[in-house]
């Protein structure tokens, strides 16, 4: 019944009731509505689901590691390289743990530091001819260390200096891999999909320990080959 | 003699309600025992609670999820980027409701809730279909014993979103706005397009307007005079608003079940290219359509079905049916047969129109029944279209 066929004295109070809720009703839509348009959340939060400029969603992890400890990323290291994977990584599988999206992160805690530290990655690439490369920039704490390309389906050994500065006096050492060449699996899938690498294994050094196995490698193999540098077999 | 005129009616009138209580709760049991037998014939597992789970897939997980533990916060736990935000809260809250009262495992619960709602979305769908009783015949095969009839017994919005659009509707073809628009704010909290039904209601009052002589300029005014229909107008996305303002304040952001998509790899893109790409999905091997392909046929078939809805002055219903298809498909053809089955305009206009020869409509309930074996088959093995 419309309420304009109320008789009598009480039409005049139903009318005003009525426009008092549809008031109320259109001013919570209203303030809603603003807060909504302004969300309440943490850089991670808006960085992934708001402004979309990250595939790879920050998350509250940190690995405990040893240093001179190789970590497998294929199914028989799962355990302990979950700890270390933050985002933008799926699997493991039997040929490693593969990227997912345009970056990835691992982060470990680690030991207070005098010196650098240098790290050794297994990597290959995900190839579909014709692309056939893969550019990966990896960044620590932020800071650029190093870019590598990669290329065929073997895994390839990629070493690297982390310099102290990168390191700081920070707790934890976050690795980020910002891959430049991902694999969408079709030209209308999101970014979120997109396949650049698979990680098959992760190991930090520090650099003393580093030049004393250089040094001990460089006898048996190449007495000229100088120590401490980066080093892509 | 006069008695006699007196009674007859009741009779018949009381007999009519018995068939259209009847044909629908008909179709509820041959409707179980054909999902059952296709359940059997592919489970090593037999009994209800066995079937009840093998028929929950894909998004009943997420609803079962939301009954048993609510909403999480952010950062989500276990280290996952995938929030419940993106499914609607108001059917797992009713089955957590239910399951207060009824202690029973929540797919159980839940998959006796949705053949209530879909047993009671026949019902009211009979005043909308005219009493025509073939049509109502068919539409009650269709929900409950037809091919599709998974996605209206087990735990999806699907069933409720049929009940409470039935609901909407009958309310706005009776004029009982304050109804329609409160059947309105429980489908908006059911699923988001459900907020849609707005636009319904707001041509019907127009229809209604113009019915008493007014033009479409002095509308406004009108309305402005009546705050009864203000007030339903209003009321109508209250669902949606509320959800917004429960996400704002547990996660901080109250258009996360926007936001979560991208977790879900959903890129809001060109409607008419995700159509083509899935038209031209073709199958590399054997006849049949590929799941991109039957999800694009449905999403056209919806379509036209909504301009047959409009060709026949249903206007509002018209232009719900063709937003809540255009606004998923904005960003990819991902569960549109269930999107397009769920809408329950489409569904009784097809209803009618398979109605109108005996012929037609035994044949296509006699397709209903056989199709929801092989259908519920393939809904269990997980083929992708039906998602």
């Amino acid at each position: 019944m419309p309420w304009s066929d109320i008789a009598g004295p009480y039409r005049r109070a139903a009318a005003l009731g009525g426009y008092t809720l549809a008031a109320v009703l259109a001013g919570s839509e209203i303030i809603i509505l603003a807060l909504a348009l302004n969300p309440n959340v943490n850089a991670d939060y808006r960085a992934y689901y708001i402004d979309r400029t990250t595939t790879c969603l920050n998350r509250d992890a940190t690995g405990s590691y040893t240093l001179g400890q190789t970590v497998s990323f294929r199914p028989d290291g799962a355990k302990q390289a979950a700890g270390i994977r933050v985002c933008g990584w799926a699997g493991p599988v039997a040929d490693g743990t593969h990227s997912l999206g345009e970056t990835s992160r691992l982060r470990v805690e680690i030991p207070p530091l005098r010196n650098g530290l240098t790290a050794t990655l297994q990597m290959a690439a995900v190839i579909r001819p014709p692309q056939i490369t893969q550019s990966v920039v990896i960044s620590v704490n932020g800071i650029r260390v190093h870019e590598v390309m990669l290329s065929g389906k073997e895994p390839k050994t990629v070493s690297f200096v982390i310099a102290q500065a990168a390191l700081a006096e920070a707790k934890t050492l976050e690795i980020a891999f910002d891959y430049l060449d991902g694999i969408p699996p079709s030209p209308a899938a999101s970014n979120i999909y997109k396949r650049s690498i698979k990680l098959l294994s992760f190991r930090l050094d520090t650099i003393e320990r580093a030049r004393r196995s250089d040094r001990l490698a460089d006898r048996v193999s190449d007495p000229q080959k100088p120590i401490g540098r980066a080093r892509e077999d | 003699m006069a008695v006699e005129d007196v009674a007859r009616p009741n009779a018949g009138d009381r007999f009519t309600a018995v068939a259209v209580a009847a044909v629908p709760l008909l179709f509820v049991v041959s409707g179980l025992a054909i999902r059952y037998a296709a359940f059997a014939s592919v489970s090593t597992e037999l009994g209800f609670a066995a079937y009840a789970r093998a028929l929950c897939r894909w998004d009943c997980a997420w609803y079962v999820g939301i009954s048993e533990h609510g909403y999480e916060r952010f950062p989500i736990p276990n280290h996952s980027n995938i929030g419940r935000w993106g499914f609607f809260p108001f059917y797992p809250m009713l089955v957590t409701a239910i399951r207060a009262v009824f202690p029973f495992p929540t797919i159980l619960v839940a998959t006796i809730t949705s053949i209530a709602c879909s047993y009671a979305a026949c019902l009211v769908a009979w005043p909308l279909l005219e009493k025509n009783v073939r049509a109502y015949v068919l539409y009650c095969a269709f929900l409950l014993s037809g091919p599709f009839s998974f996605h209206f017994t087990t735990f999806l919005t699907e069933p409720l979103f049929v009940l409470l659009t039935s609901c909407v509707f009958l309310a706005l073809k009776r004029s009982t706005y304050l109804a329609a628009g409160v059947s309105s704010a429980l489908l908006s909290a059911t699923r988001l397009v459900g907020v849609l039904v707005v636009f319904a209601t707001v041509i019907q009052m127009s229809r209604e307007h113009r019915g008493q002589g007014g033009s479409i300029i002095s509308f406004p005014r009108w309305l402005l005079g009546r705050p009864d229909l203000l007030v339903a107008i209003f009321i109508s996305p209250a669902g949606l608003f509320a959800y917004i303002l429960f996400l704002y304040l547990t996660v901080g952001d109250g258009f996360a079940f926007l936001h979560v998509q991208r977790a879900f790899g959903r890129v809001a893109g060109n409607p008419l290219v995700f159509l083509w790409d899935g038209l031209s999905a073709v199958p590399t091997t054997g006849w049949l359509p590929t799941a991109p392909q039957w999800s694009a046929f449905a999403a056209l078939a919806g379509l036209t079905l909504s301009a047959v809805l409009a060709a026949r002055r249903q206007y509002g219903a018209a232009l719900f049916c063709a937003a809540s298809i255009i606004l998923p498909l904005i960003t990819n053809l991902a569960s549109m047969v269930r999107y397009v089955i769920g809408l329950a305009p489409l569904m009784m206009l097809v209803a009618v129109l398979l109605s109108a020869s005996k012929l037609t409509c035994l044949a296509a309930l006699a397709l209903f029944l056989g199709a929801c074996y092989f259908m519920t088959v393939a809904w269990i093995g997980g083929y992708l279209a039906l998602v």
